[in-house]
């Protein structure tokens, strides 16, 4: 598959260093909204997200600043405490999505041979999946959890992060210093320990985001199909609601209803995008020496 | 003359045919990963629907539901009529060779055979994916070409700008919002379906605009998903040619800019981009999913939302087959069109 070995990372989003920085806080500021949310959301709401709080569709004004839905539940309150789950999911699957797709390529780039080509054919594969349709089997055979859920993301989305730090291993590898090491007989273990790991770390980082950011995009596409804990309000299971009901385009509904929770998951999606393309910049190698 | 001002990919002189047998051993080995590669899918669709929970029959052994079958030797029947009863080596056994034969089992929940439902729904998705790729090959392509030719100005960065943007949004939120704005605040467009509902065309023509007409808003929602990636590629590798000596010769030869750019820069942009093309089929038909479902299209991803509702085993297995099939081809394809674009890569 040499058609798929591709050194430089072409997809590197290339714009100046100021511009990257300003980009970055801003992304930065947003998700401390976000994050806010997560931690205060139970008490900023007014009501929890499944209390019958009013009547049947009601519009926005009074008890209920974004009105009520079909069932008659608090439409803002949903919506701030949306952003549970889709923090979560993305903390996790971030998380989840660079360990494997570290551990795997670590390996590959440190033990060339036979077990780099079976890691790299495992990942080619894994590559041209057609993930989400599995996605959303798995997710509606399992139940779709939110550690579940996230173990899935990593399980199907790590290829991108292996091979970016399966190269940055190989280059690493060629130093200087790791030869000179090697030749003091150091073992594999204290190479990887002293040498490989503390530079790949920045390097994760880069990764997570954009993994972090996928799986929000993943998440609220899953629970739009119905696949999630139904007792944990989500921003993806607010626009299934809302466009379940057909009469929300007739009527103003979907003013209140369907666009809000878009808007706030399209934010949160730019904010991580934001914010991951400053890291990018800031931390990987390849792009800082390509973006003029 | 035109053939020394050939891009590089074709200047690398090479021997006529030295490479041919080793080209073609390097064919074979693809074309034998790839079919490795289906017979795992295959394989997985068969076992995960029956390794993980849920069950096909569980509506008919709940008592709480209302198609609760009563009697123990009656579900019994009913198993043993899906086959749900033999071990799971003949239950595999019997999917493959029904796969040979092009038979994809009964469908639990619609109860009509898997391969009729399949047949009817992929020529829209293939319709709408097919011509999401092409359209956004197109606009990345140019748009890339040209964002690497103004580089650093403002062209380029209004271009990155808004495409990293766009690539950024989930096609469910595109196509909510392009239904809005089109077919609710200002009702051009259809909000649903491939087409009339009760047609009665005058004329051919009169049938393909309304299928083009049914076809733009879910064409633009899987559109816009798929520029950025591609446009990045092309964009990247073109200015890292437009430094090369050879651009240099063919701009003092005076040249025009239009082959300088499309001739010269854009052929080595077009490798990685074909690759690009490949790994996008899967992502194309992944989202076509979610924009078949807000814009309630006929195709195969309405059909998936269904199946996995309904725990449809055979549907589910008929949808993994034929999208493992489509996506693989798409792949293959794309790797022998690397190779005869660029002459290098069978030589290694």
């Amino acid at each position: 598959m040499t058609a798929t070995t591709i050194t430089r990372s072409p997809r590197a989003v290339p714009l100046s260093g100021r511009w990257t920085r300003v980009a970055g806080g801003l992304g930065g500021v947003i998700l401390t909204v976000y994050v806010g949310l997560l931690f205060f959301g139970s008490q900023l709401a007014p009501f929890r997200a499944t209390e019958l709080a009013g009547r049947s569709l009601e519009s926005p004004g009074g008890d209920h600043l974004l009105g009520t839905n079909v069932l008659g539940q608090d439409l803002a309150s949903q919506l701030i405490l949306g952003a549970r789950a889709s923090l979560l999911v993305a903390l996790l699957a971030g998380v989840g999505t660079v360990l494997l797709g570290g551990i795997i390529g670590i390996l590959a780039g440190w033990f060339p041979g036979w077990l780099d080509s079976l890691l790299m054919r495992a990942t080619d594969l894994t590559l041209i999946l057609p993930k989400l349709p599995l996605l959303l089997l798995i997710g509606a055979l399992t139940g779709g959890s939110v550690v579940g859920l996230s173990l899935v993301i990593s399980l199907l989305f790590w290829p991108t992060a292996a091979r970016i730090l399966r190269s940055q291993v190989l280059t690493l590898r060629s130093r200087t210093h790791v030869r000179a090491a090697t030749g003091f007989g150091a073992g594999t273990w204290h190479q990887l320990r002293r040498h490989i790991l503390p530079d790949l770390g920045l390097l994760s980082v880069a990764e997570f985001i954009p993994a972090a950011g996928r799986a929000v995009g993943l998440q609220a596409g899953l629970a739009f199909f119905g696949i999630g804990d139904p007792t944990q309000p989500s921003w993806g299971a607010m626009i299934r609601d809302a466009i379940a009901y057909r009469g929300v385009f007739i009527t103003d509904a979907w003013k209140w209803w369907l666009a809000p929770p878009v808007l706030a998951l399209v934010l949160l999606i730019i904010a991580i995008t934001l914010l991951g393309t400053a890291a990018e910049r800031r931390f990987s190698p390849r792009v800082a020496r390509h973006s003029r | 003359m035109t053939q020394v001002l050939r891009p590089p990919a074709t200047m690398t002189t090479a021997p006529a045919d030295s490479g041919r047998g080793r080209r073609r051993t390097a064919y074979i080995r693809t074309i034998g990963l790839y079919l490795v590669t289906l017979f795992a899918a295959v394989t997985l669709t068969f076992l995960l629907p029956r390794y993980l929970p849920g069950d096909p029959l569980a509506a008919l052994n709940d008592a709480d539901s209302g198609t609760y079958v009563y009697d123990a030797q009656e579900r019994d029947k009913i198993a043993a009529y899906y086959g749900l009863d033999k071990p799971l080596i003949s239950q595999y056994g019997s999917y493959l060779s029904g796969l040979t034969r092009g038979d994809f089992g009964w469908s639990i929940s619609q109860n009509v055979p898997v391969s009729t439902l399949l047949r009817n729904r992929l020529p829209w998705t293939l319709l709408l994916t097919g011509s999401a790729l092409l359209l956004s090959s197109a606009i990345s392509y140019f748009a890339g070409l040209t964002a690497a030719w103004h580089r650093g100005r403002f062209a380029d960065r209004a271009l990155i700008t808004v495409l990293s943007v766009t690539r950024a949004i989930p096609e469910y939120a595109i196509a909510s919002g392009l239904l809005i704005l089109f077919a609710v605040t200002y009702p051009v467009f259809p909000q649903a379906g491939a087409h009339e509902a009760f047609p009665t065309y005058s004329s051919t023509w009169d049938h393909i605009s309304d299928i083009l007409f049914h076809l733009a808003l879910p064409l633009v929602a899987l559109t816009l998903g798929l520029v950025a990636n591609k446009f990045l590629i092309v964009r990247n590798t073109a200015i890292a040619t437009l430094g090369e000596d050879y651009m240099v010769l063919a701009r003092a030869k005076g040249l025009s800019r239009r082959v300088l750019k499309y001739r010269h820069s854009g052929r080595n942009a077009l490798l990685p981009f074909v690759t690009a093309l490949g790994i996008q089929t899967a992502f194309a038909l992944g989202g076509s999913v979610f924009v078949e479902t807000i814009f309630a299209y006929p195709g195969m991803g309405t059909l998936l939302e269904r199946a996995v509702f309904a725990r449809d085993y055979p549907l589910l297995q008929g949808y993994f087959v034929v999208i493992a099939v489509v996506v693989l081809v798409a792949n293959l394809l794309t790797e022998l069109t690397y190779t005869k674009l660029d002459p290098r890569v069978g030589r290694r």
